[in-house]
């Protein structure tokens, strides 16, 4: 397939995918991805490693009937809902706005697109 | 017939209660019909029948969500699954839960802001229209195929158990009903309608587990500590695996693998089926999106969280003799801790319930399945509707596979069928998921690499599974009665991965490149813009359903109609 290269006049999803406004945003939103799916995907393969190849680890008791793997299951709850609502609120706070300052600047034509340098 | 050829020991089906479940499995269906006939009205185009017009409220689509998952396995059995092996089981419960956490980080908003219909449209939007529609229909189909298979035999299974009906006539009869009416509401209701029968299932099946846990909880004061340690004592004894220890069913060898390959399995693939995935596509807008799958991901917590205690509950009420003593009697225990607790009147109204659970997934998946035969089968035909003839085009799609889907389940009925299930969460996470990375963030990924990631991962699943413990070697085989079994690993441990390495490779390879694209994907997944733009032709086409301005459809979602005829004057006038 021959390369394709972005037509000169200028291509409105490139010039606003290169505007500070979009980039912060991407760097924002990525950077919140990464580190959520490092804790999230950390522990789960961590817990479910140590489950499978350790469980005498697992068996451990904390108090009562209750071992280190039932708290290790009470705790992937609680890390579900605690990431889901973290991201709610930082994307709420943190991306929407600055999503639409970029939807609102394209969609309104390129006259007033948002500032930033066509490639 | 799976169901009848029950492995020794005998059971003793002592709890049906056809007398409570039929009239008031009749009930359901009625109120469902109500509920569906209601929304008729509102369909005026495809746009309204596939995807309800994107205007799907966050809560509403919130509860659609969390429900479209639970089915038979996932709800009913799971008790009976961690009354019997204990701690292993709830873990694997516990992989549904975290399973939700790719859909709210990953799929929901950004899936949503692309304003696509299928699969195909996502498909598309970094690789060239023709091969990525074709790999779209492939692998929503395939996954529609085999997960239509084991829901209808799912309903067997639920009038066997819960109905006491033991007749391979009367069950293919039964099955052949229940699948008809499910197609008669996707008919007549199509997305709206799927997304109303959805909210009752949550509804109802909320409050079930609600009721259970509480009733369970009671037997016990209140007291979670005696309760587990009564399920302990009370569970069989296993060598020096105890209940709510992890290893009781995979403690051995190379057993630990397949737990492990189960956990990430799971976790990977789920959010990645397409009946699910496309549930994003219809709510109102990309927070919108974002905040109803967040609630969906709370709201399964909440509800497998109370399976956990209900499954340990069961065993602690009932004893090691009276629930399932082997794996595939696990569903008896459930119908048993009911009759329990509640006796005839609930195993009567748990066995409603199971069926409409059920029929829910059959009705998100056919609308799933519809969708991608309308949109990017036709597509890829060159087949338009004739103007105005749009939702009688659709309607009978509907009607052609439907029908199709509940004869072929019936007829599959015999066949030990339960490997479709994993088979399709790892389809879909050696499939779905690298793509949407990939297309997501990756510069340079493209056709190629598509579809090297795509068939990569779908034939390397496929190949492990026809030599995996589903197809021979085991009791619940396909063919129980050989044995050319080699893998015992849930094949996703090695594709989902393989697939990542393919579609990399394949990219790399290619000398195609198209920055623009990766520019595109990256301004819309992330805020939701439309424009009319060098892929006006292409992808513009795709955005003829509601459009995708969000401050127009906020609110009263009146103005999907400028925006999306805009749309397709664009795409039309090339």
């Amino acid at each position: 397939m021959v390369t394709q290269s972005p037509p000169a006049d200028g291509d409105r999803y490139v010039a606003a995918h290169s505007s500070a406004e979009f980039q912060t945003l991407r760097r924002r939103s990525q950077a919140f991805l990464l580190w959520a799916s490092v804790v999230f995907f950390g522990w789960w393969f961590t817990g479910s490693a140590l489950a499978t190849f350790a469980p005498d680890f697992f068996r451990r008791e904390v108090g009562g009937p209750v071992n280190l793997g039932l708290l290790f299951v009470l705790l992937s709850f609680v890390l579900v809902v605690t990431l889901s609502g973290l991201y709610l609120r930082y994307a709420r706070t943190r991306l929407d706005p600055l999503g639409e300052q970029v939807r609102a600047g394209l969609e309104a034509g390129p006259d007033v697109g948002p500032k930033g340098e066509t490639r | 017939m799976t169901v009848l050829a029950d492995p020794p020991p005998p059971v003793d089906n002592t709890w049906a209660a056809p007398a409570v479940a039929v009239p008031a499995t009749l009930a359901i269906a009625v109120v469902v019909f109500l509920l569906v006939r209601a929304v008729r009205g509102g369909i005026r185009d495809q746009g309204d029948f596939l995807l309800a017009g994107r205007r799907i409220g966050p809560g509403q689509n919130a509860l659609a969500l969390a429900a479209a998952p639970l089915m038979y396995s996932t709800l009913f059995i799971i008790t009976g699954h961690v009354a019997l092996s204990g701690y292993d089981a709830v873990l694997l419960l516990t992989s549904f839960t975290m399973s939700m956490m790719l859909g709210v980080l990953l799929f929901a908003s950004h899936m949503r802001n692309l304003g696509a219909t299928t699969l195909g449209d996502v498909f598309a939007m970094r690789a060239r229209e023709r091969p990525a529609r074709i790999a779209a229909s492939v692998v929503t189909l395939t996954i529609y195929a085999m997960f239509t298979v084991i829901t209808l035999a799912a309903i067997a299974f639920i009038l066997n158990r819960w109905f006491g009906l033991d007749s391979l006539v009367g069950l293919a009869g039964s099955v052949l009903v229940v699948g008809l009416v499910t197609v008669l509401y996707v008919y007549m209701g199509g997305m709206p309608g799927v997304t109303r029968l959805l909210t009752f299932k949550a509804v109802v099946a909320l409050g079930v587990v609600a009721m259970l846990t509480t009733l369970v909880l009671v037997k016990f004061d209140f007291n979670l500590v005696r309760l587990l340690d009564t399920a302990e004592a009370r569970s069989a004894p296993q060598g020096d695996y105890d209940l709510l220890g992890p290893g009781r069913l995979f403690g051995e060898g190379s057993d630990r693998w397949v737990h492990l390959s189960k956990l990430f399995c799971v976790v990977v693939g789920v959010a990645a089926i397409p009946f699910l995935f496309m549930r994003n596509f219809a709510v109102t807008n990309g927070p919108d999106a974002r905040r109803s799958a967040g609630w969906a991901a709370m709201i399964v917590v909440a509800v497998y969280a109370c399976m956990a205690v209900v499954g340990l509950g069961s065993v602690a009420v009932l004893g090691r003799e009276n629930i399932g003593v082997i794996k595939a009697h696990r569903d008896i225990s459930l119908p048993k801790l009911a009759d329990e607790l509640g006796g005839p009147l609930m195993v009567g109204a748990l066995g409603a319930v199971a069926v409409l659970t059920v029929a829910g997934v059959f009705a998100a998946l056919l609308i799933n399945a519809v969708t991608c035969v309308t949109r990017d089968v036709n597509a890829l035909r060159g087949r338009r509707p004739a103007p105005g003839r749009e939702l009688a085009d659709v309607r009978r799609n509907v009607m052609i596979v439907g029908i199709v889907s509940v004869v072929g389940g019936v007829a599959m009925l015999p066949v030990r069928t339960h490997i479709f299930i994993p088979t399709s969460i790892d389809v879909a996470g050696a499939t779905i998921l690298p793509v949407v990375v990939y297309a997501l963030f990756w510069r340079r990924f493209n056709t190629a690499g598509l579809k090297w990631a795509v068939y990569g991962g779908l034939a390397s699943t496929m190949f492990m599974v026809v030599f995996s413990n589903g197809m021979s070697g085991a009791e619940d085989a396909i063919f129980a009665g050989s044995d050319f079994k080699f893998i015992d690993i849930e094949p996703g441990l090695i594709s989902v991965p393989l697939a990542f390495l393919l579609g990399f490779l394949g990219t790399v390879l290619s000398g195609e490149r198209d920055d623009a694209a990766f520019a595109e994907i990256q301004v819309r997944s992330l805020t939701g813009a439309v424009v009319p733009a060098r892929r006006g032709a292409s992808v513009g086409a795709v955005l003829d359903v509601g459009g995708n301005g969000r401050d127009v459809n906020r609110g009263d979602g009146n103005g999907r109609d400028g925006d999306g005829r805009a749309n397709r004057t664009t795409s039309e006038a090339r």
